[in-house]
């Protein structure tokens, strides 16, 4: 009761001292109508979340009542507890090696690459750079038959390597696109002074073009991760039983005897994790600009 | 510290020449200033120096070798750029001690090296400041201090002062006069501010469409241009030109200009050989040149007065061309009157008008 008294005279406060400095009165509008950019967001908000909200509490809820219409129900593991037992754990170990394998050789062939098409002037280089996105230019599933036959012929198919190897070649566009804005936007004089006070062409790559970058790459490498880790059409069709990774293994989970909602909606919670998790980790790099002050503005 | 010597420089860029054959001798520990106007390929020749730019043919030597091949971490020599460009991820410390680490100098060296040009600078309460928390003026000094902390054989500075606001660029001037001074450093120092190159060379090279146009000490060049060029560009207010005839008088020897509105003005003693009667020629007369003579002045309509404060800086109509005067003393003028504005023969240019080159 006296925490209501004290806010009502905060609110009056305000009003007593507009009348006295001579702008016009305003009557105290409604609370709805005050708050009704935040009521619109939160609305919003949960618009665009619900699906996940919907996968998440489904995860939680007992197998018996999945259906129910009921918005409370006693959370349980049980969903959980039981893809322990399956093969989904080793799914999902592969999807953590394929995403990081391939996301890692993307930056490390593709980082350089950007850089030198940013900074050396060779004949050609427009070319070069458009035809890096052709991987890009067309659906997934025109390079399927390709890769099928190519991978079997290698005896890359169902093996983690050969499912990194695809990705490689998807991220790798993206990579050398992204990477090549990032590092135009660092002042070839920052180079340049580091190759005077005695850097060579890779140091200054390594040292100063790099590090200036770091945001930029962290981005990049988020992209590349998500990219690998939500495939789920080209793990379909190049793996069998060894290289199955969590996406594929979660539409294992629609059977013959019956779908296993809890199974599916608890998987989908974990797959959601690591993706999450990474975002928050680097998201001060996606904001964070690294360059400013080192150049007159 | 060395000499630096440039032969036969040429370099081309998508086609277009932009250094033409330059040959410029610089002393060991000389201050020289590269000026020229935008596009005259000064930063491109400094940018030679450095090894950032490899030139078509020519020589480039720094000392007594021969450096055209070298890389840039190998010449030894170090650049001030016109943005500073300080590394901003790392702190004013680790910018001056960056080159020393690089070649592998002990730690206990990096740090006194860079506590002596901290010193040297006034930057020892900023050691540990990132580039971004930083003024304009205190990056400028990171900017030289990460030079001198190297001991380099030379500096070389790309208009390190253009970015700078007027009054801390006068601050600056002279702060770095002083520092050579000091380190007497070979120095190779391009400007497109003349004004700046007066005051802080040794020596100054004007250039222009990528050839050198004159170069020698500041006053040599204020007081002898060699051709109508330099003329113009060398002393602010710039040297008025007017196009005239060259009329040799019958007796005596002296001669004058006819100007092409009928107007006569005397100009300076021409030996026999140097142009014949009739040659078009521009007459050239510093602004401070002009005085107000009663007696034998040709009227002039004032048309802007802007005092100085030291000076008052005069534009005028003479000759149906604008002219500039300047006075020391203060004059009372205002647009619309008109003066007996008369050139002193003595201190008179004269230039061939087609080939713009000087006469006598």
């Amino acid at each position: 009761m006296a925490f209501d008294d004290f806010t009502l005279d905060a609110h009056g406060l305000p009003a007593a001292s507009t009348a006295d400095t001579g702008t016009p009165r305003r009557r105290a509008r409604p609370w709805l109508v005050r708050h009704a950019r935040e009521i619109a967001v939160l609305l919003l908000l949960l618009l665009l979340l619900s699906p996940f909200l919907w996968l998440v509490q489904l995860a939680f809820r007992p197998a018996a009542d999945i259906f129910e219409d009921r918005l409370l129900f006693v959370p349980t593991l049980e969903g959980f507890a039981s893809l322990l037992q399956g093969n989904f754990l080793k799914s999902f170990g592969n999807s953590l090696l394929v995403s990081t394998l391939s996301t890692g050789l993307s930056l490390l062939i593709g980082v350089p690459a950007a850089y030198a098409l940013t900074r050396w002037d060779f004949k050609g280089r427009r070319h070069v750079a458009l035809w890096i996105l052709v991987t890009r230019m067309a659906p997934p599933i025109a390079f399927t038959i390709p890769f099928f036959l190519a991978w079997q012929y290698l005896g890359l198919q169902d093996t983690v390597i050969g499912l990194a190897i695809v990705y490689l070649t998807f991220n790798l566009a993206i990579v050398i696109w992204l990477m090549q804005t990032f590092f135009e936007a660092v002042p070839a004089s920052l180079e340049e002074a580091a190759w005077i006070d005695g850097c060579g062409v890779w140091q200054g790559f390594w040292r100063i073009a790099l590090p200036l970058t770091a945001p930029g790459l962290a981005a990049t490498a988020v992209l590349c991760f998500i990219f690998s880790w939500n495939d789920f059409f080209y793990a379909l069709i190049l793996t069998r039983t060894n290289a199955i990774t969590a996406p594929v293994a979660i539409v294992n989970f629609l059977q013959y005897e019956g779908w296993e909602w809890t199974k599916i909606a608890a998987s989908g919670t974990l797959v959601m994790l690591p993706v999450v998790g990474f975002t928050v980790l680097v998201r001060k790099y996606l904001v964070r600009g690294l360059t400013a002050g080192g150049l007159k503005d | 510290m060395a000499s630096i010597t440039l032969r036969k420089l040429h370099k081309t860029f998508d086609g277009t020449p932009i250094i033409r054959g330059v040959d410029i001798d610089i002393r060991d520990g000389e201050f020289v200033a590269l000026v020229g106007p935008s596009g005259c390929g000064k930063s491109t020749l400094l940018r030679l120096i450095a090894g950032l730019e490899t030139p078509d043919q020519g020589e480039i030597s720094l000392g007594r070798h021969r450096i055209d091949d070298v890389a840039p971490r190998d010449r030894d020599v170090a650049m001030v750029f016109q943005n500073y460009a300080l590394y901003p991820h790392m702190t004013v410390a680790d910018n001056l001690g960056f080159g020393l680490k690089l070649r592998g100098t002990p730690r206990a060296d990096i740090d006194r090296r860079v506590r002596e040009a901290a010193d040297i600078l006034g930057l020892g309460e900023l050691l540990q400041r990132h580039p971004r928390a930083l003024s304009g003026g205190q990056r400028q000094r990171v900017a030289m201090g990460r030079a001198i902390v190297r001991q380099p054989q030379a500096f070389l500075f790309d208009e390190p002062l253009s970015n700078l606001d007027a009054k801390l660029r006068v601050q600056m001037r002279t702060e770095i006069r002083a520092l050579h001074q000091r380190l007497a450093t070979t120095t190779v120092y391009v400007t497109h501010d003349q004004v700046e190159a007066m005051t802080m060379a040794d020596r100054i090279v004007v250039l222009k469409d990528g050839k050198v146009e004159q170069q020698g000490a500041p006053l040599e060049l204020y007081d002898r241009p060699r051709n109508a060029f330099v003329a113009g560009f060398i002393g602010s207010p710039a040297m008025n030109l007017i196009p005239g005839r060259l009329q040799r008088d019958e007796r005596g020897g002296g001669s004058h200009v006819l100007t092409d509105d009928g107007l006569r003005l005397p100009a300076p003693l021409l030996a026999g050989n140097a142009a014949t009667h009739g040659t078009r020629v521009l007459y050239g007369t510093r602004p401070e040149h002009f005085s107000l003579d009663a007696a034998r002045g040709s009227s002039a309509e004032v048309i802007v007065v802007e005092p100085t404060g030291s000076e008052t800086h005069v534009a005028l109509r003479l000759a149906g061309q604008q002219v500039i005067a300047a006075f020391r003393e203060r004059v009372s003028l205002r647009p619309g009157d008109r003066v007996p504005l008369w050139p002193q023969a003595a201190q008179a240019h004269l230039f061939d008008a087609a080939g713009g080159h000087r006469l006598g």
